[in-house]
């Protein structure tokens, strides 16, 4: 796809193929202005007016996601697809409480709330967030509800809040509900923001670059959240960043991407031991190794390929050291090399 | 706040009393059949001969004491605070229905121009909004009372009044002092429904002006909100696009639309200056206007330091405002 | 001058040429700003030769007419000697040479004359008055931002109360006490005008203040009203340009107001308020007299805000990507 702008059409992604498995986490690493962030906006939905989807297909669950309405686009990210994104501060409302920012997203699932407020009622005792995550609430049969006001739901729906925060290990979840954005500290905003995620009890999760607005500590803390909820909630995680040593940590399987393409797609251990293409072996090499201090650290010659007029051919060609006369002209698919490793490139030794 | 009362007070008065083209502030308690001795002698009674700063400490003990001075012949030289309270209310209720008309069709105007941001729908409003701005005061008025009072007369369709506030003077007894207030609380109909047809015309021309500078205003804050982080946030939630926008968006937006009310009072107390004239409204803008005119320095004062009042009072609402709106400010 | 510093002023100068024309892109790009510009052109230009394009002898008041006349109105006004009568549009003057486009006044002047004269009038003193607004209040601004201290303190306190008035009030009393030439109204006009940019500038030169240049340059020896001039002023200059140019419209309109009103200098000057207020007490029988005008002045207005609205629009920094 790309971006209509004055200057000329941005081209930005040019072939982004993934797959995601259930259960799984995927990262998605590379450089700033690769297209990773646009990626996942694409997925949802949520380009701005001056995008431009030319080709390709995002199927979900079998159906083209492209295909669907807005509407149908809204209630998928209503109930699949919930998104973490990168900074809290300018990502959360700043007039509006933590409260009525989670609980809308409560709202918008009124048929089981109000099916929780009549099992509460049943049953006597307290719902909790992990009951709807259980699916021991389920929506039965709509005429059989008896009447349940909307009081009920409303404080059916700030319990649900109060136990989703001590999920994501928020201190003190009562007041924070009643806080504003700004009154929280980094760490505890991008826990909200998880908390909003995680609310809509998504099949799928995308993470884009949460921990990068964060230091070094509160990323340990949301990534440690990150794995714990992993084996809570029964979904598929992608997660995007540009630090490899997160994905390292996190990741099931690693795709990395480059000027709009993916390049090499593999399972974590895989593509450290073996690193198939040339960009890849150039990040691995650009990390610092802890166990050899005094080696020296390779940067990665040239810089970041300008979208308007990207190389042609594979992007990567002109800072690539093994490149050959056709990676200028034909772009390389992104092909299996081997069982479960795919690589986009000639010139691969396998 | 008090100094920039007294400050325009000052100016006020210098410009009325000690300005040397001026009028001679003796005006309105001398008539033609005195004699010179006699004028003198009205003179000294008022002080009208000692230095400008005496005349000034002279006028505000009397303020104080309550007594604004007379105002000249062309308001039967009735006390200058009788004259305008008693037609105050009148202003008051023309304001107010602008006020309201105002935002009830500035507001949506300025949402529709943001949200379908360089489509039609956008450019139409945009047009309607800086036409609305750009119309002369005096002449939208008389458009509306030609079209609305004349023609269909004319076309022999009911038609709506052309001038005054009511045409059945003294049916109501007078509580609020606005006859569409006094109708209603006098349950009657018939009263009421008549202040109200001669109340659509002059309200509507008034806030055609301030429509327009609203929607401007509210468009370009709404399009800066919409393009925040916090909405995309908002819309990966799922959550309805009406949501997103009333919820999550105009709030935002408002914040720097009301601290633009207090000019927004200024234009509006301006605006009803010509509007009163032309519609024949007896409210004090027009009072003010026929005042400039006769040079009578008691009446402008009393109307000058009223709508000083009233914008710097403005501004205090607005402040509070700002911080119900705002959560970030601490009072 | 080196090789070195004609490739830096010429850098500069190429900088300036593409947003320029980055600039008349974005203008091209919105319709609604290049409807006003057209509009703005066309009033000036049409000010410009506006004596060329009618006749100034139509607008002279013939008295009585003795003519008859035939015009495509269903009203039908019986004249005669000793009485004024307004003529409706596209009235014809049998036997006589006219042709009275938009009708006339009970003097027989020619409105559509009488407009084209009075365009040049109200656009001239718009300018005049919103340039001469702008400079004192910018110079007092900039003095007082740059200065500090009491006089930035009592400067503040005397806008904020202007600021209490509304704007056409306080026109309207000095107008009434200066006396009624084109002069002291512009006069009045601009002492209620130049506030706005008082705090304007104000606001730039606090904020340009602290930035490090100035302390550079103050390093170098530079003295302050070298600084001010030279180097604060022009940087700060373009919030103003812009406001300055939002502000034409409503000047004009105030103009014609106070003109309106009654604050003309001699009942036969052509301006558009001064037109409409004759037209006031003709409003029933002859309905062009006020109608026109208005509408002509709706024009102009509507030209310079859609000028300064757009170009605000496509100057604002972070619309420009």
């Amino acid at each position: 796809m790309l971006f209509s702008t004055y200057r000329g059409e941005v081209k930005a992604l040019n072939g982004v193929d993934l797959g995601l498995y259930k259960r799984e986490v995927l990262g998605l690493v590379g450089e700033s202005g690769c297209g990773k962030s646009v990626t996942a906006l694409t997925i949802l939905g949520l380009l701005p007016e001056n995008a431009y989807i030319t080709s390709g297909k995002i199927l979900f669950r079998g159906e083209d996601i492209l295909k669907k309405s807005k509407e149908q686009m809204r209630l998928l990210r209503a109930n699949e697809i919930a998104t973490v994104f990168q900074d809290p501060m300018t990502y959360l409302n700043p007039v509006l409480t933590i409260e009525t920012q989670l609980k809308e997203v409560f709202m918008l699932n009124s048929d089981l709330l109000r099916q929780a407020v009549v099992w509460q009622r049943n049953h006597g005792n307290e719902i909790t967030f992990d009951d709807l995550l259980s699916g021991r609430i389920c929506i039965g049969n709509k005429s059989a509800d008896p009447k349940v006001s909307k009081d009920e739901i409303n404080r059916m729906a700030k319990s649900l809040c109060i136990d989703i925060l001590r999920l994501v290990k928020m201190p003190d979840p009562e007041r924070i509900l009643r806080q504003y954005v700004f009154e929280l500290s980094g760490g505890m905003r991008q826990r909200a923001m998880i908390a909003m995620a995680l609310a809509r009890r998504p099949s799928v999760f995308i993470a884009d670059e949460i921990t990068t607005a964060v230091d070094v500590t509160i990323q340990a803390q949301i990534l440690n959240l990150m794995r714990e909820l992993r084996d809570k909630i029964d979904a598929s995680t992608l997660l995007i960043t540009h630090d490899l040593s997160v994905a390292a940590e996190n990741a099931d399987r690693i795709a990395v991407m480059y000027g709009g393409n993916v390049v090499e797609v593999a399972p974590t251990v895989e593509i450290f031991k073996n690193h198939l293409h040339p960009y890849t072996s150039m990040l691995m090499k650009a990390i610092p190794d802890v166990k050899n201090p005094s080696e020296r650290l390779e940067s990665i010659p040239g810089t970041v390929p300008e979208m308007i007029n990207p190389p042609s051919g594979c992007r990567f060609h002109p800072r690539c050291p093994v490149a050959t006369d056709k990676c200028a002209v034909e772009k390389p698919e992104l092909k299996r090399v081997l069982r479960n490793h795919e690589v986009a490139c000639y010139n691969v030794a396998v | 706040m008090i100094f920039v009362l007294l400050g325009a007070s000052i100016i006020i008065f210098y410009l009325a009393r000690g300005f040397p083209s001026g009028i001679d502030p003796v005006t309105p308690y001398i008539h033609s059949k005195m004699t010179a001795e006699q004028i003198e002698m009205v003179r000294r009674l008022h002080g009208f001969d000692q230095p400008l700063h005496i005349q000034f400490f002279y006028w505000l003990r009397d303020i104080l004491q309550g007594d604004w001075g007379i105002t000249g012949t062309w308001a039967n030289s009735r006390p200058a605070n009788e004259v305008f309270s008693s037609h105050f209310s009148y202003t008051v209720e023309l304001s107010v229905a602008a006020i309201i008309l105002t935002v009830a069709i500035g507001l949506p105007l300025g949402i529709i121009s943001a949200l379908k941001n360089n489509k039609l729908p956008d450019h139409l409003s945009r047009i309607t909004a800086l036409t609305g701005y750009s119309t002369p005061s005096y002449w939208f008025g008389f458009i509306l009372q030609l079209v609305f009072f004349y023609y269909f007369s004319l076309w022999g369709l009911p038609h709506l009044p052309s001038s005054g506030a009511s045409g059945m003077e003294g049916a109501v007894s007078r509580v609020t002092g606005m006859p569409v207030l006094d109708g209603i609380l006098a349950g009657n109909l018939e009263y009421t429904l008549d202040a109200l047809a001669h109340l659509i015309l002059p309200a509507f021309s008034l806030s055609f002006i301030s429509m327009g500078f609203l929607a401007r205003i509210i468009r370009a804050s709404m399009l800066e909100v919409l393009r925040q982080d916090y909405i995309t946030l908002a819309r990966s939630k799922g959550l309805k696009e009406r949501v997103v926008i009333y919820r999550h968006a105009l709030k935002n937006a408002l914040i720097p639309a009301v601290t633009l009310t207090g000019m927004f009072f200024a234009m509006l107390l301006g605006g009803a200056m010509i509007t009163e004239y032309v519609f024949a409204w007896p409210g004090v803008g027009q009072l003010s206007l026929r005042a400039v005119f006769q040079g009578d320095s008691n009446f402008l004062l009393v109307y000058t330091l009223v709508t000083a009042a009233i914008i710097v009072v403005a501004n205090l609402v607005v402040d509070v405002i700002y911080v119900f709106l705002d959560p970030r400010i601490k009072y | 001058m080196k090789n070195s510093e004609v490739e830096d002023i010429k850098g500069e100068w190429a900088a300036r040429w593409a947003d320029l024309k980055y600039t008349l892109y974005l203008i091209r790009k919105n319709p609604l700003v290049m409807m006003g510009s057209l509009m703005t052109l066309f009033f000036v230009i049409l000010s410009l030769l506006a004596t060329h394009i009618v006749d100034p002898n139509l607008a002279i008041p013939t008295g009585y007419p003795e003519y008859g006349c035939q015009y495509p109105f269903q009203r039908s006004y019986v004249w005669s000697k000793g009485h004024i009568i307004n003529w409706g549009p596209g009235a014809h003057l049998y036997g006589g040479p006219d042709f009275f486009l938009l009708g006339t006044d009970g003097w027989g002047r020619d409105l559509f004359t009488m407009i084209v004269l009075a365009i040049p009038v109200d656009i001239e003193n718009a300018f005049i008055i919103t340039i001469g607004a702008a400079a004192f209040g910018t110079l007092i601004g900039a003095l007082v931002g740059y200065v500090g201290g009491l006089a930035d303190e009592i400067t503040l306190r005397i806008t904020d109360i202007f600021f209490a008035f509304p704007s056409l009030v306080l026109a309207l009393v000095f107008a009434a006490l200066f006396g009624r030439s084109i002069e002291t109204l512009r006069l009045a006009i601009i002492l209620v005008w130049w506030p706005p940019y008082v705090r304007l500038m104000r606001g730039q030169i606090l904020s340009e203040k602290e930035k490090s240049y100035v302390e550079a340059l103050k390093a170098l020896g530079a003295g302050h009203a070298r600084i001010l001039f030279n180097h604060i002023i022009p940087n700060s200059i373009y919030p103003i340009l812009v406001q300055a140019t939002l502000d034409f419209g409503s000047v004009v309109l105030t103009f014609s107001a106070l003109m309106f009103l009654g604050f003309s200098p001699s009942p036969s000057l052509p301006e558009l308020g001064n037109l409409a207020s004759d037209g006031y007490f003709h409003i029933f029988d002859a309905p062009w007299l006020i109608v026109f005008p208005g509408l002509t002045m709706l024009i102009i207005a509507l030209a310079f805000n859609l000028l300064g609205d757009g170009l605000r629009d496509v100057l604002d920094p972070r619309i420009r990507r």
